[in-house]
């Protein structure tokens, strides 16, 4: 089942994500990206239903590029936290949206940063954050293993013991998962951890 | 956990339409802890929370509990939930966090508002009506919040209240408590205190007080937040607390 | 649902949040636990012929939250004009926000007509707010007052209806409490003698019914006067309290600490010669 975690390192951030997407007991898909780029310095990983989920990140997605068209600079990135749970907050007692975020980015003054958001829109910043099944895992594995001043190698050393303990202890263990580093240079994917591939569609 | 349970065993009885025909009907945070089997917990221990306040002479002691929790999972222990309005006046906000947090951003609108037009701090007498009359506006759909107000008022003498989350005030001379550790602290409170103590001896007893009745509640703890307020100065305290 | 269920709403109130909570509680969610008052009672004397005339109020001071006792020393006898004052029972926060409100709208009338307030205006006010939130409002009142029309005693329930009697209680103690009416109210009391039954019939709640506790606040409304006693009795004083406190052994570990002085604050006289140019 779904499994969203990140954590803070020396200068970066990571976020990785499961990539299947579910329904019921059907696996439609699993090269599905849950990590949405926010702005050049942002990322929100996100889990949850579906359909709120690929609605409410874009929803952000494009209100955080609004602010910076209308005034000229990005919005920091708790700032844009800030935001995100105003929404949700706003949603919760109308029609709420399942979903569960994750929110790492990088500014210039401040360094990296993780946000946790919850789908009741409990806001708080954290060095490693995870939601979904997979957090008991990837929580106990990174209280052993992490450290605040972690280089990248270490950092995604450490996802990758994330992943095998969720792909092996989990019941429901999902096959496919990408990372996603945020640092001075910008948020870019980093790597995908596959261990099936979508079958190639045959030409017609 | 915190995400949402699979359809399988979703309590919506959905699971045996096809995928395709499944409709959302408007729910909201009600409907959502529900869906969350949360049936036998009351949405006050979401998150878990122990917070205190106590009058000294001249002074008082605002307390809190660090951790926020989503139910059994721990997810933070740094978490604030003692917040400052101005130099002499706080407020804790017990319960749960998502509406404590939203609670808090209303209530500092509201001050900051006040304070333009007054040109004036708010008297914790007049925070604690606004507060309440902020709580009852949601009679029947309340805040989940628990909110212990304590403050220096005229002459600079103590005052602490606390509300339930419909804004019914209860005035005290001695302490007031609010969260899930609650009822432990009643307990030790209502033992360790005295009146006309001087800050220190408030201190230790206020921390003594709340770090006894963490113990003997799961939801809340990992650590604590004094402080500790004089007619001159703030002291912040951060306690180390058992981390089980 | 049914098609009025589905029709918008047309005017008056809506309780959609109430069936909702309802349904919740029927599937087993835990509701809020909200602070409650209970027990309160107070009589009327009338003269006929003695020199006495006016309304005693009497409430006992415990606020419970559950099994918990919240407030062990609150107050119940909520004021609502100079000449008229007014017990709550059931949710604390109802019987507040109710008296504070109609108290308001007393205080809006006096200045209208510059007359004192009548009893039966505050009832109509109480009653009618009630009545409009079908008992959801959870407000179990003794209205008690003296005006030009001489003394008045009414209890108004939850759902909006009023009762207009000699003597009256409210509340979870109001059995036991009414039994010490129904065995010694007598019409011509004087003021000590009604102060002393009230506090009889209080006393009688506070020790028999587990719901009310604590001590006893008597208010005394007679024409162009009234008395609040607040914590008339206090049958049950503290026992428990070490003599010389507690000491602790072993001091609390701090990991940090943060002192911040405050700044004193500074004393601007207005009209000096600041201005001047």
């Amino acid at each position: 089942m779904e499994s969203v975690f990140g954590l803070v390192g020396k200068d970066f951030a990571i976020v990785a994500a499961d990539t299947s997407a579910v329904h019921s007991i059907l696996v439609h898909k699993t090269n599905e990206d849950k990590i949405m780029l926010l702005d050049s310095h942002k990322l929100m990983g996100a889990s949850g239903e579906t359909g709120d989920r690929a609605q409410f990140t874009e929803y952000i997605q494009k209100n955080v590029a609004l602010y910076q068209f209308r005034n000229g600079i990005p919005l920091t990135t708790a700032a844009a936290a800030n935001y995100t749970r105003g929404e949700l907050a706003t949603a919760l007692r109308k029609n709420p949206y399942q979903v569960n975020i994750i929110l790492a980015g990088y500014d210039k003054e401040i360094g990296p940063s993780i946000y946790y958001i919850d789908y009741i829109a409990s806001c708080h910043k954290l060095d490693k954050a995870a939601f979904g099944y997979g957090s008991y895992f990837a929580l106990a594995m990174m209280d052993r293993h992490y450290r605040r001043d972690m280089t990248i190698e270490e950092a995604i050393e450490l996802v990758d013991k994330c992943i095998i303990e969720i792909r092996s202890r989990l019941v429901v263990a999902p096959p496919n998962f990408i990372i996603k580093i945020v640092d001075k240079d910008g948020a870019r994917e980093y790597a995908w951890r596959q261990s099936i591939k979508d079958s190639p569609v045959p030409a017609a | 956990m915190n995400c949402p349970l699979p359809q399988a065993i979703s309590p919506k009885s959905t699971q045996f339409l096809p995928f395709y025909t499944q409709i959302r009907t408007k729910s909201s945070i009600f409907d959502c802890f529900l869906r969350l089997n949360l049936s036998l917990m009351s949405i006050f221990e979401y998150n878990g929370s122990a917070i205190v306040a106590m009058v000294g002479k001249n002074c008082f002691a605002i307390a809190s509990d660090r951790r926020l929790g989503v139910q059994l999972q721990t997810v933070a222990t740094d978490f604030q939930k003692i917040y400052k309005m101005h130099d002499k006046l706080f407020i804790g906000l017990a319960g749960l966090a998502t509406d404590a947090q939203t609670l808090y951003q209303r209530l500092v609108f509201r001050l900051k508002l006040y304070q333009l037009r007054e040109e004036r701090d708010m008297k914790p007498e007049t925070f604690a009506s606004l507060v309440s009359a902020i709580l009852y506006e949601k009679r029947f759909g309340p805040y989940f919040c628990q909110p212990v107000i304590a403050g220096l008022g005229d002459e600079d003498k103590p005052f602490i209240c606390t509300m339930d989350s419909i804004g019914a005030k209860e005035l005290a001379k001695d302490f007031v408590v609010a969260g899930t550790a609650s009822e432990s602290l009643y307990g030790a409170c209502e033992s360790m205190f005295k009146p006309d103590m001087e800050a220190e001896e408030l201190f230790e007893t206020i921390s003594q007080a709340l770090l006894s009745s963490v113990d003997r509640d799961c939801l809340s703890g990992w650590g604590g937040h004094v402080y500790l307020v004089t007619p001159t100065e703030v002291t912040e305290r951060i306690l180390k607390g058992r981390m089980d | 649902m049914t098609a009025s269920e589905s029709m918008p709403h047309k005017g008056g109130f809506s309780f959609d949040l109430c069936k909702r909570n309802e349904m919740l509680a029927q599937k087993g969610l835990k509701q809020p636990g909200f602070l409650k008052t209970v027990c309160f009672d107070l009589l009327r004397n009338n003269d006929l012929g003695y020199f006495y005339d006016g309304v005693i109020l009497g409430a006992d001071t415990r606020a419970t939250e559950g099994p918990i006792v919240a407030d062990k020393n609150c107050e119940k006898i909520h004021y609502m004009a100079p000449n008229i004052y007014c017990c709550g029972a059931g949710t604390a926060a109802d019987t507040e926000a109710v008296t504070d409100m109609v108290s308001s709208q007393l205080k809006l009338h006096r200045y209208h007509t510059g007359r004192e307030s009548r009893v039966v205006t505050a009832l109509s006010l109480l009653k009618s707010h009630l009545f409009s939130y079908q008992g959801h409002v959870s407000a179990a009142l003794v209205l008690g007052g003296v005006d030009v029309t001489g003394p008045h005693l009414h209890t108004i329930y939850p759902h909006g209806s009023t009762d207009t009697l000699p003597f009256a209680t409210m509340g979870s103690g109001s059995l036991a409490a009414m039994a010490i009416f129904e065995s010694k109210y007598c019409e011509g009391l004087s003021r000590d003698e009604g102060i002393k039954l009230v506090a009889e019939a209080i006393c009688s709640g506070i020790f028999n019914d587990l719901g009310s506790g604590s001590n006893v606040d008597i208010c005394v409304i007679t024409k162009g006067k009234q008395e609040y006693l607040r914590n008339y009795m206090s049958p049950n004083p503290r026992t428990y309290i070490s003599e010389k406190g507690y000491s602790f052994s072993k001091k609390t570990e701090v990991l940090l600490t943060k002192i911040t002085p405050l700044r004193e604050m500074v004393e601007v006289i207005e009209g000096a010669d600041a201005m001047e140019e």
